[in-house]
């Protein structure tokens, strides 16, 4: 069934109409252009289409568009003020923990909801969140990196 | 993929949504988080042409306590139990299943509820939630009845819910006095892969005696299983003798299928080696 549906995404209010069968990922990639969103293994196993809702990481590519509506949706679009990298973005620049970077966004959301929820993850404690997201380049060890350096750039930014 | 048309159908509360299902029949089906109904129909394994959304009708995701339990609503998700400092409290072998479960996004989508009903054998809560004894509250044509869990499995994605009802939540009663439970989990693929098997075991001693046994197992039959006769371990030392009569007693009552997660000669050995490691975690204090 189509219906018209109001979806706030990176602050925005976005109406559009969608089938009750179109998938989140569908919705914000091809109808929105937001193109950090991507799909890789489909079931919600890998990361790649990781987007936060009310500040939480979900798998976008199994979730119903029309059941996001009421939430606040970010993609790595959102973050940052458009201008510059995000705190963590620089983060990941900076440790270069990135090769092909197709699962980069999924990472660095995932990342924004664990310092929010835990700014001072011990290291087991960012591999048991991150153990989901997935990088077949395998830059494990930087993106751990990365993640240590994104906790001393948050305390930064607080102070 | 993407997946074939349906239509979804948002009630506002659960009398709506059982006319939906009395108006649709098996051409409706209640969608909790979503992590598996969506995923097998993107997959193209089911298709129903009506979905019943049962994030629409409220007060179906609160954790709440009662004077004997904890109830856990349907739509809960896996990770509000998971960090529920109560749950963690009062129940740490249930918090330590559900923060075992796939990855953080998963458990941030995937409803209690939707995982009992789906009835899968391999998932992790079932067997912590057999051990302490959880009853089931579902609401129907007929209105709202109880069951006990470990009346609810009936086979492979078998429940004892009837047509049109509803799971609204799961009722756990606070442990006795005394009381160690545990839950382990065993993978033979990724941490992130259904478990090859779960072992979950409560325990009430006092003066060194095992005065109430519970062990329940995912993974190594068509359903859950809960261990039945354990009643002569009652006022026992669990030494070694005993201990081996009760390995008997599981042994007898699995069934394991050979799979990739395991042969079933190779899940029977694991499957006895795992409750030898909780009861010993009990026997020893560890839980």
């Amino acid at each position: 069934m189509k219906r018209e549906i109001t979806l706030k995404v990176n602050r925005l209010d976005q109406t559009l109409t969608v089938d009750d069968a179109d998938t989140l990922l569908e919705v914000l990639r091809d109808r929105l252009k937001l193109w950090s969103v991507r799909e890789s293994c489909g079931v919600g196993a890998c990361g790649s289409c990781t987007v936060l809702m009310d500040g939480r990481p979900v798998s976008s590519c199994f979730l119903l568009a029309v059941r996001a509506v009421g939430y606040e949706l970010t993609t790595l679009e959102g973050i940052g003020d458009g201008q510059r990298l995000h705190f963590i973005q620089e983060a990941f620049v900076e440790q270069r923990a990135l090769q092909c970077a197709y699962c980069t966004p999924g990472f660095v959301l995932s990342v924004k909801a664990l310092l929010e929820e835990n700014p001072d993850a011990s290291d087991e404690a960012i591999r048991e969140y991150l153990a989901g997201n997935l990088c077949r380049c395998a830059g494990y060890a930087d993106i751990l990196n990365a993640v240590r350096a994104a906790q001393e750039k948050s305390k930064a930014v607080m102070i | 993929m993407t997946i074939r048309s349906f239509e979804l159908l948002q009630p506002r509360s659960l009398e709506e949504a059982v006319t939906f299902f009395q108006k649709h029949g098996d051409d409706a089906r209640a969608l909790g988080g979503g992590t598996t109904l969506v995923i097998l129909m993107k997959q193209r394994a089911l298709h129903y042409p009506f979905l019943v959304d049962l994030q629409t009708i409220p007060g179906l995701k609160e954790i709440k306590t009662e004077s004997d339990g904890v109830r856990i609503g349907a739509l809960v998700t896996h990770r509000m139990v998971e960090t529920s400092s109560l749950i963690r409290a009062s129940f740490p072998a249930l918090a330590q299943a559900f923060s075992q479960i796939g990855n953080v996004r998963v458990r941030e989508t995937a409803s209690v509820g939707g995982n009992l009903a789906h009835a899968d054998y391999r998932l992790d809560p079932p067997p912590p939630l057999l051990v302490l004894g959880a009853v089931v509250t579902a609401f129907g044509p007929k209105g709202s009845r109880t069951v006990a869990l470990k009346d609810f499995f009936r086979g492979m994605y078998e429940t004892a819910l009837e047509p049109g009802e509803i799971l609204v939540d799961v009722k756990i009663p606070f442990m006795p006095a005394n009381s160690r439970s545990v839950y382990l989990r065993y993978s033979t693929l990724s941490a992130n892969d259904w478990p090859c098997l779960g072992v979950a075991a409560l325990m009430t001693q006092s003066s060194g005696r095992c005065r109430a046994l519970e062990i329940a197992l995912g993974g190594v039959a068509a359903t859950p299983v809960r261990i039945d006769g354990l009643e002569f371990a009652m006022d026992q030392v669990l030494d070694e003798p005993v201990i081996e009569k009760l390995l008997d007693r599981v042994d007898e009552q699995i069934s394991p299928s050979s799979d990739l997660r395991g042969s079933d000669w190779y899940k029977r050995r694991m499957a006895k080696l795992f409750v030898k490691k909780a009861l010993d975690q009990l026997n020893s204090g560890v839980g």
